[in-house]
């Protein structure tokens, strides 16, 4: 089938606007804000950032009543390993992003947008500014957009370095000035969000399909893909394969096609040992695992993992899995914000087990306390960053454990 | 002379303008600073906390939170190589090890002539081009040893000019 | 008014009421560290997780509003063992060093730990992340940021008590620790309380540390007489030595304590504390030097030459007898309590505009006894009519233009050298209010009375029963057996 995000040629305005860009906009605008949440909730869109709530249901969950100012905010905070598929869709199709915005904006009554995009994208900041300020030109952006008297002014926002300002409200926190520590919710954000104001914050590839679903209607868009799983999805695939790199399919493609077909198999012929379907934080899956799972929400929950972002690390028969968990640990132990307990505590004491397994230094108690710690990091903290790491290390124990213990043995590797 | 040049005021009062309130422009404003010297200095901090009316602790909170602010001046280019899973995968330790061997210093430290700082970074976002590494505000990916030779001889000759410099 | 169970138990709360303080209610305790009731709600710590029936994970008591219907269970497995765990996880970087650690014996890890855990460390020692350590940061406190378990306490409370916001956690992950602006000094008058309330051994009391362990220290309920605020403290001693003040948080005056009113029990075993009489520059026993008072009374030659003037630093009682003294004894009519002051809080927090403690008990002896006015006095000074003045050490100010030129003989009573006015002729020491009961009116109208914590030094007498040995000296029986008898006539209202 034919891409909804991924198009050739719509890179600046006049190609997007050649190809119908802004055409939903208009129409989003004459049909109202509640037909527009009904078409999106009837489409079946579902968070593409890595949560998979449904977009629609979210939309509506600001209250009817709500004073003061209400704000759409963008997660373009791409940093979970694995994930590059937002810089991909913002470089090749800005004003998808742009006008999934204004409409999603004018749907919730939200009279400013932020575009909260990790601060190492600049050349894509760049990109996202020219592309609003061409949008701006044309009258889709600002003051009475295209005569319907809805405002909406759309500003980009640079982060600084910190993987966790990906999560909603640790993103608000950073939007507003502060260390990006994630809330404790409730309230949730639709109530109390952005400046204290009824805030949704999707992610770009969620907005970016809206144009879409308003264009061709949610019913065209929910015969996409399997199920609950409905519509495309873009998939970013790293690792030793022949053709890195992002990919929309419909959801529901299995997994074994994928790799064969898009991936254009194994680099040089190397044997698949695991994958990690769905980013850095999604639980392992063996090859055999893998090769039977279809992706998409239902099924990759069904085989113990997630969908995640859609970020698919291969992972081949040269890598020793106690060396990936440990580049892992490193990296949550990194990012752990340190606001609560157990994920402050927990992935330092997670990295150090490991560095001293790598090191051949560790033990099978080790392997043992590793997952115990991890097991009690698990839902006990104020954002799914400790899971984040819990999930990774109790899968990559409990499916390669034989490396493990080959570590606490001393051999292994090197 | 005053820390807080008046064209830096205005871009300031022009970014400040996007937000229903001021302080929400401090971490962009923070980048600003660091795009003019390099680093966000401990005078920065304190003239930023006062033009913002923030206290201090606020704004080195935020600066110490962020792995982007530079503590010290760092060299003309900023040499950030990934490690995290696909780098790892597709060579991220040669890359990292060539680059010591080659520049002489080790991560967090500067050539002498001031010319490159080494430094290693969490997953940038480009996985598919494995292996990658960002100088300054620019992407170098799919990283061979040899590519990354071009790379710093185009860098140290002025062949290849880093965005922002 | 949602109605929900806790343990078994049912009970009814106000909307907006937290589990953490609905179990409260219900007598049942939940452990917790960053929880302050005066903070905002941060929910860090992960201490106070309990299990609410249908909810997927534990949530934290702290932060979770009772609903109607809800079964919350503080004691199940599942708590247990987040508890268990969550002791771990704050203990794996912490020193363990509670020998050689100020906190201990009050150190909520030790208290939880006994309590909750009683868990063998599975985490090596040369892993542990290592921070800075005893830290002098200002005039009042240490900070040991190893010990710290980043609550965040003291954070909150400079950003929402004391709104100086020196304080935040720097850098992230379990390298991060609490700093200010390097240089700076941690002083805006309030700082002890960060010691109060940081659940750990972090934040210390640099005049408290080392002093003594507090499990020897006895607590005696009292009130703060730096102000006319009248904080109601606790004073910890132990062998007659007080080694320091905590607050007594109560809902009509304080949950803190500013840092001066933590030092005023400091003249009470300071160098100069007074323990006998003072004739001029000479130290003499008390008995002569009450004597000497009472001759020097009595060679005024009638009564209209003596004043008294009461003092805001005294009790009800203290004021009260030297309104006899002077009514009943002396019998002149030159006797002032009349020494309003402007009153309220003037730094939004705890500090009244008034510095003495008892202005408004000094009202209600003047209500009582009667007397003249502050300037009626001053001018009967100026005449030179009077002679002789009796009063309290720091009340002979209010009166200190006219001291210099009328000249005279002045008869104080005081606790210290340093209160004694140059004019003085005599001083006769008398026992402080950490030693001996006394009421005093606070600025809101509300009675208080401090309980003696220690015993005056051997000889040192409250300042009523000095006044009425003066009275006998002279020939008077003021009928004043106990502190109820001086407030005979008293109306509190």
């Amino acid at each position: 089938m034919e891409n909804i995000l991924l198009r050739d040629n719509v890179a600046d305005l006049e190609g997007y606007f050649a190809c119908g860009g802004y055409k939903p906009l208009k129409k989003a605008l004459t049909a109202g804000p509640a037909a527009v949440i009904e078409e999106v909730k009837k489409s079946g869109l579902r968070g593409r950032g890595g949560a998979g709530f449904p977009a629609g249901l979210k939309w509506s969950f600001i209250p009817r009543d709500a004073q003061g100012p209400r704000y759409l905010v963008c997660n373009a905070d791409e940093g979970e390993p694995g994930t590059f598929k937002d810089r991909e869709l913002m470089i090749k199709n800005p004003h998808a992003l742009i006008e999934g915005m204004a409409i999603a904006a004018f749907a919730i009554g939200a009279s400013h947008g932020y575009i909260y995009i990790r601060g190492e994208f600049f050349a894509e900041t760049e990109i996202l500014e020219k592309a609003i300020a061409a949008a701006r030109a044309k009258g889709f952006i600002g003051k009475n957009i295209l005569g319907s008297g809805f405002n909406f002014e759309l500003f980009v926002h640079r982060g600084a370095g910190a993987y966790i300002c990906g999560e909603e409200t640790a993103l608000l926190e950073s939007l507003e000035g502060f260390k990006g520590q994630p809330r404790l919710k409730p309230p949730f954000p639709a109530v109390k969000g952005l400046f204290g104001g009824p805030t949704i914050i999707n992610n770009v590839e969620t907005l970016a399909a809206v144009p879409a679903i308003i264009e061709h209607g949610g019913d065209w868009y929910a015969a996409i893909g399997v199920g609950k799983s409905t519509g495309t999805k873009l998939f970013c695939v790293s690792g030793p394969v022949n053709k890195p790199g992002v990919y929309e399919l419909p959801l529901g493609v299995p997994f074994k096609d994928f790799l064969e077909k898009n991936c254009g198999g194994m680099k040089e012929g190397k044997k698949l040992k695991a994958v990690i379907p769905g980013g850095s934080s999604t639980p392992v899956l063996t090859a055999a695992e893998a090769m039977a799972v279809k992706l998409d929400y239902e099924s990759l929950a069904a085989a113990g993992s997630m969908l995640g972002s859609g970020a698919v690390i291969i992972i081949d028969e040269s890598q020793c899995m106690v060396k990936l968990l440990q580049v892992l640990a490193r990296f949550y132990h990194h990012e752990s914000c340190g606001q609560c307990t157990p994920c402050r505590e927990g992935c330092g004491w997670i990295e150090k087990i490991l560095n001293r397994l790598e090191a051949g230094k560790g033990s099978v108690k080790d392997i043992d306390t590793l997952y115990s710690v991890a097991d009690s990091m698990l839902g006990r903290t104020i954002c799914p960053l400790a899971d984040a790491m819990a999930m990774p290390a109790m899968s990559f124990v409990t499916k390669f454990r034989s490396e493990f213990e080959a570590h606490a043995a001393g051999k292994c590797c090197e | 002379m005053p820390f807080l040049t008046d064209e830096f005021k205005e871009k300031a009062a022009r970014l400040c303008a996007k937000y229903p309130r001021k302080d929400a422009a401090l971490i962009p404003l923070l980048l600003e600073l660091q795009k003019e010297k390099g680093f966000v200095a401990e005078d920065a901090m304190d003239a930023l906390a006062k033009f913002l009316e923030l206290p201090y602790a606020r704004v080195k909170g935020v600066v110490t939170f962020y792995t982007m602010f530079n503590r010290e001046p760092v060299g003309k280019y900023h040499l950030q190589v990934c490690r995290n899973i696909s780098c790892h995968m597709a060579g991220a330790p040669d890359i990292l090890a060539h680059l010591k061997g080659k520049l002489g210093i080790a991560e967090g430290e500067t050539t002498r002539d001031g010319l490159f700082t080494l430094s290693t970074v969490e997953c940038l976002g480009a996985c598919g081009a494995a292996p990658v590494m960002q100088v300054n505000d620019d992407y170098f990916e799919s990283l061979t040893v040899e590519k990354l030779n071009t790379v710093l001889d185009d860098l140290k000759h002025g062949r290849l000019r880093a965005r922002g410099l | 008014m949602p109605k929900l169970t806790i343990d078994g138990k049912t009970i009814e709360v106000a909307k907006g009421t937290t589990l953490l303080e609905a179990a409260q209610q219900l007598g049942v305790y939940i452990p917790r560290y960053c929880y302050h009731p005066r903070l905002s709600v941060s929910g860090n710590c992960r201490m106070c997780l309990v299990e609410v029936e249908k909810a997927p994970k534990l949530v934290t008591a702290c932060s979770t509003e009772a609903a109607e219907g809800m079964t919350v269970r503080t004691d199940s497995e599942k708590v247990k063992a987040a508890r268990k765990d969550v002791l771990e996880f704050l203990l794996i970087n912490h020193p363990l060093d509670c020998p050689i650690c100020d906190q201990a014996g009050e150190c909520g890890l030790q208290d939880y730990y006994m309590e909750y855990s009683l868990k063998k460390s599975r985490f090596s020692r040369e892993d542990k992340v290592r921070r800075g350590k005893r830290r002098p940061l200002g005039p009042n406190l240490v900070l040991d940021n190893e010990r710290c378990i980043l609550c965040t306490r003291c954070v909150r409370f400079c950003a929402e008590v004391t709104k100086t916001s020196e304080l935040e956690v720097m850098e992230r992950a379990d390298h991060s620790f609490i700093d200010l602006k390097e240089g700076k000094a941690l002083d805006n008058g309030y700082t002890l309380n960060i010691a109060d309330i940081c659940p750990v051994g972090a934040w210390t009391s640099r005049d408290f540390r080392f002093k003594q362990r507090v499990w020897f220290l006895k607590k005696t309920p009292t009130v703060c007489l730096g102000c006319a605020t009248g904080c109601q403290i606790e004073a910890h001693h132990n062998d007659n030595t007080i080694y320091r003040i905590m607050p007594r948080p109560n809902a009509e005056t304080n949950t803190w304590l500013c840092d001066q009113g933590r030092m005023t029990y400091k003249a009470v075993q300071a160098g100069d504390r007074l323990s006998k009489g003072v004739i001029r520059n000479g130290v003499i026993d008390l008995e002569p030097a009450l004597r000497e008072a009472a001759t020097r009374i009595d060679a005024a030659h009638s009564a209209a030459a003596v004043a008294v003037l009461g003092s805001p630093w005294l009790s009800v009682e203290d004021n009260a007898a030297l309104a006899r003294l002077a009514k009943d004894a002396i019998k002149t009519e030159s006797f002032c309590f009349d020494l309003a002051a402007e009153q309220g809080i003037k730094d939004g927090i705890l500090i009244n505009k008034d510095a003495a403690p008892n202005t408004a008990g000094v009202a209600l002896v003047k209500a009582a006894h009667g007397g003249i006015s502050l300037g009626e006095l001053a001018s009967r000074l100026a005449s030179g009519k009077i002679k002789v003045l009796v009063t309290e050490a720091r009340a002979a100010a209010f009166l200190k233009p006219v001291l210099a030129s009328a000249k005279p003989l002045l008869i104080v009573f005081a606790t210290n050298r340093a209160q004694i006015p140059p004019e003085a002729y005599a001083t006769l020491a008398y026992a402080s209010y950490f030693e001996t009961p006394g009421t005093f009116v606070n600025y809101q109208g509300l009675r208080r009375t401090t309980e003696p914590a220690v015993n005056a030094r051997e000889g040192v007498k409250p300042l009523w029963t000095l006044v009425s040995k003066l009275a006998a000296y002279s020939g008077a029986s003021l009928k004043l057996d106990s502190p109820e008898d001086a407030l005979k006539g008293i109306d509190f209202k």
